[in-house]
This record gives C-alpha cells, sequence and structure tokens, in this order.
C-alpha cells in the first residue's frame, strides 16, 4: 500500500467506526424531538414539548443539584489526595510511582460492583451518614482519571528546582506549592479536575446500591424515567450527551491551547 | 519523614477507607456461614447451584466474545488513528473518550430505541417483511452492547503504543532487503503483541465487571455475575450479603491475577529493553 491509499484506507475505517459508535446517540437525539416514534422507521413528527415538560419539572433541578455536589465534592477530595503524592513522587521520588501504579488498574480489579458489596457488608450497620461513604468511594473509583491527568501535567519541567527557589527564598512548603507549582500546572489539574467531575456526575452503580435509590442522581432518574417515559428520558440523555460534549470541547482547547507552546520550548531546545 | 507522612495522609486515608477495610471485611464475609462461624458452604452454593453457574457462564461468554470482537476493531481504528493528522487525532481521542463514557444507563436506553420491541430496527424489518433476527435483551443483544464501549476504551489504550512504533524500521528493513509480510512478522508483531494481550487483559476485566449496562438494558432477565451481585445486596427478601461478597471475592482476585499476568506481559519486555 502506498502511504496515500493506505491514509484513504484509514480516513475510511474511522468513519465507519464515528458512524457506528455515533449511531444509537443521533437516535436518541432525534427521539427527544419526536412527537411519537414507536413502530415506526421515521418519527411521526417534531416537537419541543418534551423538552420543556422536563425542564420546568422540579425533580429535574433536585436531580441536577444532587449530581452537581456529588461531582464538587469528589473532585475536591480526589485533589486532595492525589496533587501532593504526584507531586512528591514525581519531584522528589519516582521510586513511588511504580506503587501507583496499582490504582491504575483498580477499576478492572475491583470495579464499582465488587467495591459496593465490601462497602455494604461494612458500613451497611454503622451509624456512618452513607453519603459520606459514597463521596469517598467515588472520589477513589475516579482516582485512575486524576492520576493519570495529574501526572501527565508534570513531564518536561524541573518543578524541583522552583520548589526549592522558593523554599529558599522564604516561602512554607504549602505557600510555595501553591504560588509556584500549580500556576505551572494548571491545565493539568483542570483536565484532572473535569475529568473527575465527570465521571462522578454521571456515577450510578455505588450511588444506586449504596443508598438505595434514596438520592436521586442524574443517572437514577434516567434509569426511572427509561422506565416509565421514554421522550423525557430521551430528552435527559441527549442533555447529558449536550454536556459531555461541552466538557470534552473545552478538554480539546485546553490541551490544543497548552500543548502548542510547550512543542515551540522542545524545538527551541533541539536547535 | 514528617512531610511525606503529611504528603500520602490524605490518600492513604481513602485506601483504608473505602478500599482495605471493605475488601478484607468482604473476604472475611466470604468464608462466614450463617451463624458467624468459618465454612466454605458459600463457595460451595455458588459451584453447585445452577442459576449461579449460569451467571457465571453468561458472564464469560459476554466478556469473550465482546472483548475478542472489541479488541480486533480496535486494533484496526488505533492503526488507522494513527495515519491521521495531528489535530484531527486529539479531537477523535477525545470523542473516543466522551463515547466511552457514555455507557451504562444512557446506552442501554438508546439501543433500545434503535433494537428494542418498539424500536426502529423491528418496524424497518416488519415493513421489509423480515423475520425478527436481533433481540437485543438477549446473550447476543448485551455482548453487542458491551463493544459500544469496549471498541473506544481498546483504541484509547492501543492508539498510544501504535504512536511510538517507529516510521524508520520500515525504511530500515526494506532496505535490508525485508518483505512487509516479514517485517510484519519479525518488527511489528513482538513489540506489539504483549500490549495487546495487556489491552485484552483490560478489556475482558472490564467486560466482566459491566454492571450499569447489563442491569438497564435487561433488567435481571438475563443474569452475569455482577447483575446477580446486585440482586444480592439489593434484592429485599432474597438479599443474602455474604453470598455476594463471595462472588465478589472470587471476582477480584480472579481479575486481579488476570490484569496483573497481563501487566507482566509488558513489563517484561520494558526490562528486556532497558
Amino acid at each position: 500500500m502506498s502511504p496515500k491509499a493506505s491514509t484513504r484506507v484509514a480516513r475510511g475505517i474511522i468513519t465507519f467506526l464515528f458512524i457506528y459508535l455515533a449511531t444509537p446517540i443521533v437516535v436518541t437525539m432525534i427521539y427527544s424531538f419526536s412527537t411519537s416514534w414507536v413502530k415506526t422507521i421515521l418519527p411521526n413528527g417534531l416537537t419541543l414539548k418534551w423538552y420543556s415538560q422536563l425542564v420546568a419539572s422540579p425533580e429535574f433541578m433536585a436531580v441536577l443539584l444532587r449530581s452537581f455536589s456529588l461531582g464538587l465534592l469528589t473532585t475536591l477530595i480526589a485533589m486532595a489526595c492525589f496533587l501532593p503524592v504526584v507531586f512528591y513522587a514525581n519531584v522528589y521520588n519516582p521510586k513511588v510511582k511504580s506503587h501507583l501504579r496499582f490504582i491504575t488498574v483498580l477499576p478492572f480489579t475491583i470495579p464499582g460492583i465488587i467495591l459496593v458489596t465490601g462497602l455494604i457488608q461494612l458500613y451497611a450497620e454503622l451509624p456512618i451518614p452513607k453519603i459520606i461513604i459514597l463521596v469517598l468511594a467515588i472520589s477513589l473509583l475516579s482516582l485512575p482519571l486524576t492520576y493519570q491527568a495529574l501526572d501527565n501535567a508534570f513531564i518536561g519541567r524541573d518543578f524541583r528546582a522552583m520548589f526549592e527557589q522558593a523554599l529558599v527564598l522564604g516561602d512554607s512548603p504549602f505557600k510555595a506549592f501553591v504560588k509556584v507549582i500549580i500556576p505551572n500546572i494548571r491545565a493539568g489539574v483542570l483536565v484532572a479536575m473535569l475529568l473527575t467531575f465527570t465521571s462522578a456526575f454521571g456515577e450510578y452503580v455505588l450511588t444506586n446500591l449504596l443508598l438505595g435509590g434514596n438520592f436521586e442522581t442524574l443517572k437514577i432518574y434516567m434509569y426511572r424515567l427509561m422506565r416509565s417515559n421514554g421522550q423525557a428520558s430521551s430528552v435527559l440523555t441527549t442533555i447529558y450527551f449536550i454536556f459531555l460534549a461541552f466538557i470534552s470541547l473545552i478538554l480539546i482547547l485546553i490541551m490544543q491551547h497548552y500543548s502548542a507552546p510547550h512543542k515551540s520550548t522542545k524545538e527551541g531546545a533541539k536547535k | 519523614m514528617k512531610t511525606r507522612l503529611k504528603v500520602f495522609f490524605p490518600l492513604g486515608l481513602l485506601v483504608v477507607l473505602v478500599l482495605l477495610l471493605p475488601i478484607t471485611v468482604m473476604i472475611i464475609a466470604s468464608f462466614q456461614s450463617a451463624d458467624g462461624s468459618f465454612s466454605l458452604e458459600n463457595y460451595h452454593q455458588v459451584v453447585s447451584t445452577r442459576y449461579y453457574t449460569e451467571a457465571i457462564r453468561n458472564s464469560l461468554a459476554i466478556s469473550l466474545v465482546a472483548s475478542v470482537i472489541s479488541l480486533i476493531i480496535a486494533i484496526i481504528g488505533a492503526w488507522a488513528l494513527t495515519r491521521l493528522a495531528p489535530k484531527t487525532k486529539n479531537i477523535l481521542i477525545s470523542l473516543f473518550n466522551m463515547s466511552s463514557s457514555f455507557a451504562g444507563v444512557p446506552l442501554a436506553f438508546s439501543l433500545i430505541i434503535l433494537f428494542g420491541n418498539a424500536g426502529i430496527w423491528q418496524a424497518l424489518m416488519t415493513a421489509l417483511h423480515l423475520p425478527r433476527t436481533f433481540e437485543i435483551y438477549s446473550l447476543s443483544g448485551t455482548t453487542l452492547a458491551y463493544t459500544f464501549f469496549e471498541v473506544p476504551l481498546g483504541i484509547m489504550f492501543l492508539f498510544p503504543v501504535f504512536e511510538e512504533l517507529n516510521p524508520e524500521w520500515k525504511e530500515i528493513s526494506s532496505v535490508l532487503g525485508a518483505k512487509p509480510m516479514f517485517f510484519f512478522k519479525k518488527v511489528i508483531f513482538p513489540v506489539v503483541l504483549p500490549n495487546i494481550v495487556e489491552v485484552f487483559t483490560l478489556l475482558f476485566a472490564n467486560a466482566m465487571g459491566t454492571y450499569e449496562t447489563t442491569f438497564a438494558l435487561t433488567g435481571n432477565s438475563l443474569v452475569t455475575i455482577p447483575t446477580l451481585i446486585g440482586t444480592l445486596i439489593d434484592g429485599g427478601l432474597t438479599a443474602n450479603v455474604p453470598l455476594a461478597c463471595t462472588f465478589a471475592t472470587l471476582f477480584a482476585l480472579v481479575m486481579t491475577a488476570i490484569v496483573w499476568l497481563g501487566n507482566r506481559v509488558t513489563r517484561s519486555k520494558r526490562e528486556v529493553k532497558a
């Protein structure tokens, strides 16, 4: 295969994959705008009434608020747990990293359904609010995302020198970290925060099984609607998808914005 | 030493509270009989009750088929991705990332609209006077559903590996007179194979642990290990948390072994390189 032909083949494959992965999403979007679409190939008509109905319902706002707070709390806890460790591992003791690797495979060896079994066995009878356990457990399961995004932020610069200069100039370690390190890794921190937030915002397994559906978050609401009112559920799914797309767009923009000057310094060093 | 302690304290506390303690308690509970004494009764039930062995068989069948198919598609997709312009690559990776976070309830719901009893596919089949050939709530339907998040996940794992392959190798080997097939067999394949094995173990483990999509798609009509655990925890009268702990312990042990093995394959290769 000549390079040109293989590029054409590659484009074809990617287009095909894209259509395959996007079809369910596109169909759900059309469904949310259709008056009714049962046992027909095309919807009967188009309407916006399902949107106004869902958005006007008081449940919807309450659900969003719950998921939003869950996302925010989880993000804060994940950052508090990992920022210092990733900084320390990258700057002072790279050996720690090999021990942290177990965290990156955690969602595969102990997925949510397994973790929740242990959590229920341990905490079901204890007088600790389940919501606290929930937030901590979601933070733990989002750690791989947080870890990888933060770890990437430390590539390519001498943070040790920066940090130690600030210490020499009389800052306390905490102050030096906030004033000197954070501004330099802010893109990575932002990416990590967005990814953590998104995963907590759409959490289902832990929330549903640990709190027994008493704390209705986005996905639990979505599941309930799916069983009772397909149109409303499709609206919620579409809104959730737009939210995910929006987050992805921000991530793409951050990466493009911050990777561009990075490359030029690399090339500058080569010269 | 003091600062080191401070640095690791929050993460350590989190890991102890919501990982080590619950998992330890879970393992202990799996060896307890109803009166609290040590017994292997739960394990005996897991292997001797037909309903439970069916859950294990279903899980293995769906996960094996879904991860093999997804792996093949992901290899082709990741290769194709390396051939595109850098900017397109970044955007596509974000899109794949997004579509894998679409898994679960939203995915199940979309597939029901597409392939469900009142869905578009059935309408199409009826219009064309064809028999109903595909049932989304079945084993094969669930397997199809899994590919929607396994494929993007596989691509995201494999893409960095393929991206690292040096295009100069191909030139060098063709200068030295190697045929493309020989180059593929002797150069690319040995380099990539360990990574493919590792990605396969991750995809397999991911499929084995999938609860949300299966549950939202089939309710409890299709029993897999995760949905069975869900029922044992959540099922009101039929709830049996110690038995759920037994399944969970078996799951965690087997998956840790598999992922560890998969990890070892790539690590031993890295050590040879160094």
